[in-house]
């Protein structure tokens, strides 16, 4: 049974090694990438810790293996909050963690690295990430994945659904009633992610506290599960989720084309999973050869497969949607999103929220 | 056992057990993660929680479900368990290991399959609202939350209640019955009070559950930003941006100062345990009471429960596992696939995470088993302050909800040196899931042993046996069935065991529990079913040995 999975898993990620283009930039990083090479190949082995699914990177992974034969990885998928608290803890009992860490939950990436808990790499592919994705070379955004609002196309038409977030707000003022309790979204209380997205919309908008107010008044419910959320909209006990991440709407989308998923158009927020080398790795260079491979062009079509949208910008997309250029708002990898996790300036946030979100 | 002996079990069970929470009470006096460089000591945790509104609405939440739900399970549980093991109601050896169903699925799961079949949109309330033109019911409702929590409880009070009813001499009953009482006066004057320790053990548990219920308030309660304790944790990991440890072991301190009093009040009410004892050294044979018209009703009542909490989830969340899309608008049968599976066939870890879970519950069960019997023995008949500190102790780990268990064990691991090399291996998810289930398996253990007639005992140390040999050549093979039970009850207690594991989650230790809560966060609610069902054909394999055991037990 084993043998049979990993033979087909084998054969699958050939195949789609096969696939993609050839040449890709890793070839060209001269003898500094060989270097790179032998010493990743020397220490055999890699951890990595990540909020992403398995199932999503395992064609990253195999096509990883591929290319680079010799280096095993150690892949632990789990939510963000575990993530951290298992990295920290285990980095301060010096029993050795993992050596690349990927995250969605930016603010508390930032505060990683920011907290030295990560080591400089300049990647090979640094120049084809846009400079908002890179932070003092040591925090990297792998993605760019639109927020969105998604929506059920069998109870919600697609020419009544609304297209931005100012048609979002005037549809729920002029009518509360049809709404009651049918839109779904992150509780940025109790969902870092919620917040996240939440402190963006004001920093995008200065209407967005009107939004958040014509959402209250539809008795929204709050949710602290990606999934969750979005299996209520695609059952129809909810019309609306608002502020879906993007890749599981589309990557949901596939299976299920009742699933409607629009960018809106006034402003797209879009966010990235960070990566970094652990500032303690003891597998540095495993880890800088991933995080060069998550970045190249043969790792970020993989990824663009299942929906998680590529941070390059010389990929069409890799057949993935992506929002208008000039509505998109990426959220920068950077120093602003420590500002998130001041206690003070968090509450008061929360505070607002709240009272928006209860009418007060 | 002899007295040195008795010690060191029982100062061994009090370390393991102290440890983690020990380390608890230390994180809640302080600013930070205790491994921080810069915390201070400091009371502002408590301060912090004990100021915020959402404490304490989320505390009476809990207050609320756990006396509800007790309210609930326990007459249920007690009139299934006289039913089933006293009557002569037909059918009863097959209705039996399905009474035990709800107890064995893990309530993320089954809450879940809530939703598939009784949400506003679910397969049930679609077709209730067809024929009556509105659905009858809020599955959100508080009041529903409480129903649903009382009814998936009343296995926990089913299984001390019946494990009792079954070793108690049927000479009373009969007698009884001979002089004219039906069977109902004779269960609620005769059968039930003679178990009276079991069943209130089994209600403070169920209402100490409540406290720590998890999965159906976070399904079915949260997105109406209706808290209880333990979801109120999870936005404790938030509020500030960085896991609070310190907020969250507050408020796990205070889920155990409201444990403690209940010991307390579980021991006074135990003290004079000696007057249940009902195995005596002479030989019964217990004879079914025959119910007569009642049979049909009495048939009736458990279909309809077993309806309601497992046989509808469950077949919604099977439909689910099976299906691309399902709600409003939707027909289910025309969304048939197999895909789900598949995508599971193609997820990396699954083969180790099934490989693990089947180890973890059937070794690792055998092995708590052992544990819980040694502890158990140690303590048994035994009059002195340290069988007294023993009781406390046991519980204590039932006190912190699962996944802070968890995390605990994982700190244990990780800054304890001796242990350190084991924290990566499935070692570390067996001690956290023995020392989780020390309560229940505990009990499971010493409800067998106080049922032996001390004279039994006496009789092997006047004829010369010692401590020891008195333990294993009399009391271990006259509780023998009782272990062989308590190791199926616990394996598949760890079959479906989810939130404890999360944090010792590594490659190479995955179970499926955990994986199912890191699937269900990130949003792969495919795989999540898809699981799922595979746990629960496992869950149902293992309700089918029990079965047979039962029947073997019964017929040798």
């Amino acid at each position: 049974m084993l043998r049979f999975f990993s033979s087909l898993c084998l054969t699958l990620s050939l195949g789609l090694a096969a696939c993609a283009p050839a040449a890709t930039s890793v070839d060209h990083a001269a003898h500094k990438g060989d270097d790179l090479v032998r010493a990743a190949r020397a220490e055999g082995t890699l951890s990595i810790y990540a909020n992403t699914d398995a199932s999503e990177v395992a064609a990253v992974l195999d096509a990883f293996k591929v290319r680079y034969p010799g280096i095993a990885i150690d892949y632990a998928d789990q939510n963000s909050t575990e993530l951290y608290s298992r990295f920290i803890a285990e980095t301060a009992a010096h029993q050795g963690t993992a050596d690349l860490v990927w995250s969605s939950a930016m603010d508390l990436q930032i505060k990683l690295i920011n907290d030295g808990y990560a080591q400089s790499y300049v990647s090979a592919e640094k120049g084809a990430i846009p400079d908002w994705a890179v932070w003092k070379d040591q925090g990297y955004g792998v993605t760019a994945e639109p927020i969105v609002i998604a929506y059920n196309k069998r109870l919600l038409s697609p020419d009544r659904a609304p297209h931005s977030h100012a048609e979002l707000r005037r549809m729920l003022e002029a009518d509360p009633q049809a709404f009651e309790a049918k839109i779904g979204t992150y509780d940025p209380e109790r969902s870092g992610v919620g917040f996240l997205y939440y402190s963006q919309d004001r920093l995008a908008s200065a209407e967005s506290m009107d939004l958040y107010r014509a959402i209250g008044a539809a008795s929204p419910k709050l949710y602290t599960s990606t999934g969750a959320l979005m299996e209520r909209v695609a059952s129809g006990e909810h019309l609306i989720a608002y502020n879906m991440i993007g890749s599981y709407a589309l990557e949901r989308q596939h299976k299920d084309p009742s699933l409607g998923v629009i960018f809106p158009s006034d402003y797209t927020l879009v966010m990235s999973r960070i990566a970094f080398v652990a500032a303690d790795a003891r597998h540095p260079n495993a880890a800088k050869l991933f995080l060069d491979f998550l970045l190249s062009r043969q790792g970020q079509e993989l990824l663009a497969k299942r929906s998680l949208q590529p941070v390059r910008t010389d990929l069409n997309g890799g057949g993935v949607q992506r929002p208008a250029v000039d509505a998109a708002r990426p959220i920068e990898v950077g120093p602003a999103l420590l500002a998130n996790l001041d206690e003070m300036r968090r509450l008061r946030l929360l505070m607002d929220w709240r009272d928006a979100i209860h009418g007060r | 056992m002899d007295r040195k002996l008795r010690i060191g079990v029982v100062v061994g069970t009090t370390l393991a057990v102290l440890a983690p929470l020990l380390l608890v009470v230390w994180q809640s006096l302080l600013t930070g993660p205790f491994f921080a460089r810069g915390v201070t000591l400091s009371g502002r945790a408590f301060l912090f929680v004990f100021s915020d509104g959402d404490f304490w609405s989320a505390l009476a939440n809990s207050s609320l479900v756990a006396a509800g739900m007790t309210l609930i399970a326990t007459p249920v549980g007690a009139m299934l368990a006289f039913l089933l093991t006293r009557t002569d109601l037909p059918g009863r050896r097959w209705i039996e290991p399905l009474i035990l169903a709800p107890m064995f699925i893990s309530s993320l799961v089954l809450a879940f399959g809530f939703v598939v079949a009784f949400g506003p949109v679910g397969v049930v309330s679609l077709w209730a609202r067809d024929l009556f033109g509105v659905v009858p019911w809020n599955l959100y409702s508080m009041p529903s939350l409480i129903l649903i929590a009382g009814l998936t409880h009343v296995p926990h009070v089913y299984l001390y209640a019946s494990s009792a009813l079954r070793n108690l001499g049927s000479d009373v009953e009969e007698a009884a019955r001979s002089t004219g009482a039906g069977p109902l006066r004779v269960a609620l004057t005769i059968s039930l009070p003679m178990i009276r320790p079991s069943l209130l053990y089994a209600s403070v548990l169920v209402f100490f559950l409540g406290f720590e219920l998890f999965g159906l308030p976070l399904v079915l309660a949260d997105p109406q930003g209706r808290l209880v304790l333990a979801t109120y944790l999870y936005k404790l990991t938030n509020i500030l941006g960085v896991p609070s440890y310190q907020l969250m072991a507050v408020v796990v301190l205070v889920i155990v100062a409201i444990a403690l009093p209940l010991v307390f009040l579980q021991r006074k009410l135990l003290a004079a345990a000696d007057r249940y004892v009902s195995v005596k050294g002479k030989a019964t044979n217990p004879k079914p009471i025959s119910i007569g018209a009642w049979r049909w009703p009495a048939v009736a009542f458990i279909c309809a429960w077993l309806l309601f909490t497992v046989i509808c989830p469950v077949l919604a969340l099977v439909l689910r596992a099976f299906v691309s899309s399902w709600g409003e608008g939707v027909n289910p049968l025309a969304m048939l696939t197999l895909d789900n599976f598949r995508q599971v066939a193609a997820y990396p870890s699954l083969v180790r995470g099934v490989v693990n879970t089947l180890l973890i519950a059937s070794v690792g069960g055998a092995a708590a088993v052992c544990l819980y019997a040694l502890i158990s023995l140690a303590a048994h008949r035994w009059r002195s302050g340290w069988a007294t500190l023993l009781d406390y102790v046991v519980l204590l780990p039932r006190a912190m909800p699962g996944i802070i268990a968890g995390l605990a064990v994982f700190w244990v691991f990780l800054f304890f040196p001796p242990l350190q090399p084991f924290r990566a291996t499935l070692l570390s998810l067996w001690a956290a899931y023995t020392l989780v289930w020390m309560a229940y398996g505990m009990r499971l253990v010493s409800a067998s042993l106080l049922q032996i007639g001390p004279e039994l005992e006496e009789a092997g140390r006047v004829t010369g046996g010692g401590p020891a040999r008195v333990s294993f050549d009399i009391t271990l093979p006259l509780v023998k069935a009782g272990l062989v039970g308590a190791w199926l009850l616990i394996f598949v207690t760890f079959l479906r065991e989810y939130s404890t594991g999360v944090y010792l989650l590594s490659p190479g230790t995955e179970v499926i529990g955990s994986l199912l809560v890191s699937q269900w966060a990130t949003g792969a609610v495919d795989i999540v079913v898809a699981l799922s069902t595979i746990n629960i054909a496992m869950v149902l394999g293992g309700l089918f040995l029990i079965a047979l055991f039962q029947r073997k037990a019964r017929n040798g």
